[in-house]
């Protein structure tokens, strides 16, 4: 069955270790040579987007990337982005703590539970690969266009790739500590906190690694397609009201969001897992 | 054959289990305890996907928003794994190109909607650009994990027997990374898809996602649902025909890997 499968979200956990070890070197990963030209690269667009926005294109679609800087630091717009963020992260992290906190729980059930697990199994394949945005126009009718609705997204957007990782992380525990656990006379519960999640940790940070970048995602998408507030609903007005340098703030903001977001569940991961690197060695 | 029949507990109820909740719900909607403006009855919905089927009006949406995946994948996958190949194998070009790809990467691709929308308005060369986006990423990524994971023995052994350049990347690279780039495809194909829909559902004319916002608006509850899930049973067929394509391509690995 499904289980058993390498299934669509899930990463073994021999990808940091390899990383570490810097025989997969992943992207972004120190190469050790540098990286000016890549660097210049970079530079070099944003200047050409500067100079044909200053020079060449004269359209309030483009503005210069220095006036979308600018609007960053612009008392109104900062402030008023400053709120925009923290009202679509509140959302995303609420919905991202549920998502992922019924995930762990379904996935270690799943993992130790044969019956559990056929039976749930088949309904888990068929509502993992719907496309989420799809959810939002019944969920608009049932809970309304707020923060309900929107964490409800983001939590089943959350709920699969967490649920399946721990399903296969608690699978693949040892049989070894299993029984060890229970020669120190482990009562169930002390098995599984003791002894499953533990051990099981590098496949639950990959779901919640993945599961983070899609949270950020459908934050986004049900905002723009239900507006009321937030990131989304933000972008979607300053396109309509042609503000485009507002717009561009938003976007560069959201990619710097985006990254931080990515670098602490990495840091996170790499202190909390540093027994399973070290072990990988 | 009556003993090797798979018959479990845990199956009975895989069975059991959706049957009992729409019956309930079926239930609920019938006694009024739901209100059937919100959520309709199992039956009427069923009732509606027949309608659906039996009278062709599944084919115009259901290809519009195929074809829109369909080139915006396709094109992007190529562009990505041709770009992941030559970062992947060139020092000078990975170094060149990284640093961009970790800029743009970590952006929502949603995000970019509203800025292409006012480039390219709202017809399909705009959905497919951002689906496109959405797609490369995570093939690209991963085709250059892929490429620069190949053992290096295997490139030096092409090289004794006198492979040129060309070739190495062909018979020898390009297999080896083929588990990674798989991973991206898999990984692409999902977001492509929620891109998809995002998209017809802010600025479509037609095609599945736009349907579904649209029964929303105009309160057909009924057809909505029942678009839902014609939208799903897409998705799983899709994820379903991948999985499929990638065991039978696959079979002589065992390694998949990736990253979002």
């Amino acid at each position: 069955m499904v289980m058993q499968s390498t299934s669509d979200d899930t990463l073994p956990p021999t990808r940091p270790a390899d990383a570490a070890r810097g025989r997969v070197p992943a992207l972004g990963a120190r190469v050790g040579q540098s990286r000016w030209t890549g660097l210049l690269l970079v530079l070099a667009l944003l200047g050409l987007w500067e100079l044909s926005a200053r020079f060449w294109v004269d359209s309030a679609n483009w503005p210069p990337f220095s006036r979308v800087v600018m609007a960053l630091f612009e008392e109104g717009t900062g402030r008023e982005l400053f709120f925009v963020f923290a009202a679509s992260l509140r959302l995303m992290l609420t919905g991202f703590v549920i998502g992922a906190g019924l995930g762990i729980a379904l996935g270690v059930a799943i993992g130790l539970n044969r019956f559990l697990r056929e039976m749930l199994s088949p309904m888990v394949e068929l509502l993992r690969p719907l496309p989420v945005p799809g959810l939002v126009p019944p969920l608009i009718l049932l809970l309304g266009i707020d923060a309900a609705m929107k964490g409800t997204v983001v939590a089943f957007a959350v709920l699969f790739p967490v649920l399946i990782n721990t399903a296969q992380g608690v699978r693949a525990v040892e049989p070894t500590l299993l029984d060890t656990a229970r020669t120190f006379r482990h009562g169930r519960a002390r098995s599984i906190l003791a002894v499953i999640l533990p051990a099981s940790l590098p496949y639950i940070f990959s779901g919640l690694r993945i599961s983070l970048a899609l949270a950020l995602i459908v934050t986004v998408v049900a905002e723009m397609i239900a507006g009321g507030t937030g990131i989304g609903y933000y972008l979607m007005t300053m396109q309509y009201a042609m503000r485009s340098a507002e717009m561009y703030a938003a976007v560069v903001l959201l990619a710097v969001t985006g990254y931080a977001l990515n670098f602490i569940i990495v840091s996170v991961e790499r202190r909390v897992l540093r027994w399973y690197f070290a072990q990988q060695d | 054959m009556l003993h090797r029949l798979p018959v479990s507990p845990g199956r009975i109820a895989a069975v059991l289990l959706p049957v009992l909740l729409l019956l309930a719900l079926e239930q609920a909607v019938d006694s009024g305890a739901v209100r059937r403006a919100l959520i309709p009855a199992p039956s009427d919905v069923w009732g509606e996907l027949v309608y659906i089927l039996q009278g062709g009006h599944l084919w115009a949406p259901l290809g519009k928003t195929l074809y829109l995946l369909a080139v915006a994948y396709g094109c992007a996958s190529v562009l990505a794994i041709g770009l992941g190949l030559l970062m992947g194998r060139s020092r000078a070009v990975y170094n060149l190109f990284e640093p961009l790809v970790e800029v743009i990467r970590p952006l929502p691709k949603p995000a970019l909607l509203p800025p292409l929308i006012l480039f390219l308005g709202i017809g399909d060369t705009m959905k497919m650009t951002v689906v496109g986006l959405a797609v490369f990423f995570p093939v690209l990524i991963n085709t250059v994990q892929g490429v620069r994971g190949v053992d290096p023995v295997l490139v030096e052994t092409a090289r004794t027997f006198g492979y040129s350049g060309g070739r190495i990347v062909s018979r020898v690279v390009l297999p080896a990374a083929l588990p990674f780039i798989f991973t991206g495809l898999r990984i692409a194909l999902g977001l492509g898809l929620i891109l998809v829909v995002v998209a017809e559902m802010l600025a479509g004319t037609g095609g599945i996602g736009f349907l579904i916002v649209d029964m929303q608006r105009t309160f057909q509850v009924t057809s909505m649902y029942a678009w839902l899930v014609i939208l799903a049973v897409l998705g799983f067929l899709l994820n379903l025909g991948f999985e499929r394509l990638e065991a039978r391509l696959m079979f002589w690995s065992r390694q998949s890997e990736g990253r979002a």
